[in-house]
């Protein structure tokens, strides 16, 4: 038993390493729980509570420094337990909720204490020590690891035996409950979704993704395509801008349609390789993410290679270091064109005697907010979304491609961007900003991904939640089963009907803690008085 | 009407694009801010940053309260952004149909001290406030809607 303790430790911090590795959704409950489930020999049942989870947790996204429930040592620590004292997805559920809030308080304290090493940051940066630099920001940042992973080692250790015995003293009744109570819990999580994009204007492609589902069976893959042929067509980003419309024309990413405008010295100080490290070092931006000053030391540490290129001496990289430990927080997926940037304008300030060393800082701190308000919604508002809602649905139905392509649906694109922004950055600065604010694709890519995410959020209720009623309507001999008549109405209505109901509290307001309290009552009483199953 | 007066030292970003502008239904965001009024290159990245169905207006503060006292914009569902806790209380001040304002982000600085994750106030700001909540103005601290809000006298 203890190889496997050690085993699922090792799990919970591969997890909890993800800050060096560019959040790129490995620790998901998704992903983790059939990694879990491998070690305790039950892979299809870890994928499937990997998804269970998933499904319930999808609605909370890391933006900014709004810090989420620790779902790595939630979701761990419920598949794990719930798999070996034999039960299911319920059980998992059951557990993952409340340790992934406690455990959330332990990784906030963290936060909090990281903002301790600042002053040493400051001193190594003023004697122009980039190693202690880098060796601090890598410390600090294998804390999380290294506490969540004792605190995940403690709990199985001490844990184990008492929550087997606790779970297997729970009567079927209050299982079959909690089934149906977990069953229902993905409605906050589609209306935690619903709150991020559903408005008048979107609403159409909501209900289309759910008749699509819930008439026509399609499958989340298909309703991927059809979304995604959907807003190609409504935004018209596949036709030409007619003539009238502008000086427009480009319809891509693609700079070589447009003449150059600042054209890059011939001699270059930095290298290819340079730029390429300053993308694979990005990877560790939020690796020291505190709340004083965020990725501060993330930002430096991917610069380190640009630095070391360009300056020789103790006080130009002093000065340097200094000029980029200063406050950063930015989206990670899109924070190499802020990186990339920042290069190209240090290495004209390594070649210019007069240039203005504050104006990197300055385009630094007017970059980050808007760019991560373009990359947020693009990748946790839609790219995740459908990522979430294809993986989970293979995944229920125990699945490998599930957890599979969720990861490639959303890294594919994400690792070929994050690449490619670094260039785009390093290549043509902040022209690239410039001239795409004169075209409407970023108001077009805006409009399409709505439609898509909607469309796919819309299929949700209908083809990941599965609750039913078991009420039967009229005397014993005639009866006629409720769910029977509902299904030749609406197919699927009482998950679309619980997920609005969710969503019209969500718009009110209502915490999120009490709608999950709310809906395990809802799911746990209608279960008990036999009105949902 | 002003659906939300938030302070956010990075104006328009994620948590304002993706999350607040949808929760409150608004259709046009103010950056109400002085030196990004004058800045080209700060309005052009600020109006790749805004969210898809509304729409953004980058106004001085004068501008800002020439603005929402003109009655053309009180049907509109309005988001204001300022960055700094004087400009919210200028905005207060001169508007009284302020009757609340979100803390959302000022990062850490010289003689700032910090009051909860992401917010940080100096003696001044804490003054500002003072006057603020003397007039019954609401101050709560939360960063994304669905934080649980804070009223700011708890923390100070």
């Amino acid at each position: 038993m203890l190889t496997s303790y050690i085993l699922i430790t090792l799990i919970a911090m591969f997890g909890h390493s993800e800050d060096f590795l560019g959040t790129t959704l490995l620790s998901r409950p998704l992903v983790l729980g059939p990694l879990v489930g491998l070690v305790l020999g039950d892979f299809e049942q870890g994928i499937v509570i990997g998804a269970t989870l998933e499904l319930i947790f999808m609605g909370n996204i890391k933006v900014g420094a709004a810090i989420p429930p620790d779902v790595i040592t939630g979701g761990v620590l419920g598949t794990a337990f719930a798999i070996m004292s034999g039960k299911g997805p319920a059980v998992a559920l059951a557990l993952a909720v409340p340790i992934s809030i406690l455990a959330e308080m332990v990784v906030s304290g963290l936060f909090v204490f990281r903002p301790v090493w600042n002053k040493r940051f400051d001193r190594y940066a003023e004697d122009g020590d980039y190693r202690k630099v880098e060796r601090l920001h890598i410390l600090s940042g294998l804390l999380k690891p290294l506490l969540m992973g004792v605190v995940t080692l403690l709990a199985l250790l001490l844990g184990s035996d008492a929550v087997k015995s606790f779970v297997d003293t729970i009567p079927p009744w209050v299982h079959s409950g909690l089934q149906v109570a977990g069953n229902m819990l993905p409605a906050l999580g589609f209306a935690l979704l619903m709150n991020l994009m559903f408005n008048k204007d979107g609403a159409p492609y909501f209900f289309l993704g759910f008749i699509l589902t819930s008439y026509l069976k399609l499958p989340m893959i298909a309703i991927g395509g059809l979304g995604v042929i959907t807003a190609l067509i409504v935004t018209g980003i596949t036709h030409k801008e007619q003539p009238a419309g502008g000086d427009s024309d480009f319809d891509d990413f693609d700079m070589d349609d447009s003449p150059p405008v600042m054209v890059k010295p011939k001699s270059t100080l930095l290298t290819q390789s340079d730029i390429r490290s300053l993308f694979v070092r990005s990877m560790a931006l939020e690796a020291n993410f505190n709340f004083e000053t965020w990725q501060n030391t993330g930002f430096a540490f991917t610069m380190i290679p640009v630095l070391k290129r360009l300056y020789k001496t103790r006080e130009s990289m002093s000065r340097a270091l200094k000029r980029h430990l200063q406050f950063f927080n930015t989206a990670p997926h899109g924070s190499t064109l802020i990186i990339g940037i920042a290069a190209a304008m240090e290495e004209q300030n390594a070649r210019e005697d007069n240039f203005d060393e504050e104006s990197i800082n300055a385009v630094k701190t007017g970059l980050m907010g808007p760019l991560a308000g373009v990359f947020d919604s693009l990748f946790w508002g839609t790219i995740k979304v459908i990522a979430a809602g294809i993986g989970t649905s293979l995944a229920l139905q125990g699945s490998a491609l599930g957890p599979l392509l969720f990861l490639l649906i959303f890294n594919v694109p994400h690792l070929i961007l994050r690449y490619k922004l670094t260039f785009i950055g390093y290549d043509t600065g902040t022209r690239f900003l410039q001239d795409l604010s004169k075209t409407n694709v970023m108001d077009k890519l805006k409009a399409g991904s709505a439609i898509l995410g909607l469309m796919v959020v819309g299929a949700m209720p209908a083809t990941l939640m599965a609750v039913r009623t078991p009420v039967m309507i009229g005397s014993s001999d005639s009866a006629v089963a409720l769910q029977g008549v509902l299904d030749q109405i609406v197919p699927h209505v009482i998950p679309l009907a619980l997920t609005f109901l969710v969503f019209y509290f969500v718009k009110r307001n209502v915490k999120t803690a009490y709608l999950l309290m709310g809906l395990l009552m809802l799911g746990f009483l209608g279960s008990v008085l036999n009105v949902f199953a | 009407m002003i659906k939300l007066l938030r302070i956010d030292d990075r104006l328009v970003h994620g948590q304002v694009a993706l999350t607040w502008t949808p929760a409150v239904g608004a259709e046009c965001l103010v950056v109400a801010n002085d030196k990004v009024a004058k800045d080209d290159f700060l309005k052009m990245t600020m109006n790749l940053a805004k969210p898809a169905n509304a729409k953004l207006l980058i106004k001085s503060i004068a501008d800002t309260i020439t603005f929402l006292s003109d009655e053309r914009s009180k049907p509109m569902k309005i988001l204001v952004l300022v960055n700094s806790v004087q400009d919210a209380a200028a905005l207060a001040h001169a508007l009284p149909q302020v009757r609340s304002i979100n803390f959302g982000g000022i990062r850490a600085r010289e003689g700032a001290r910090p009051i909860s994750k992401a917010i940080t106030l100096t003696d001044a700001d804490i003054t500002l406030i003072r006057d603020l909540l003397a007039k019954g103005i609401e101050l709560e601290v939360r960063q994304v809607p669905t934080d649980e809000p804070r009223s700011i006298e708890t923390l100070l």
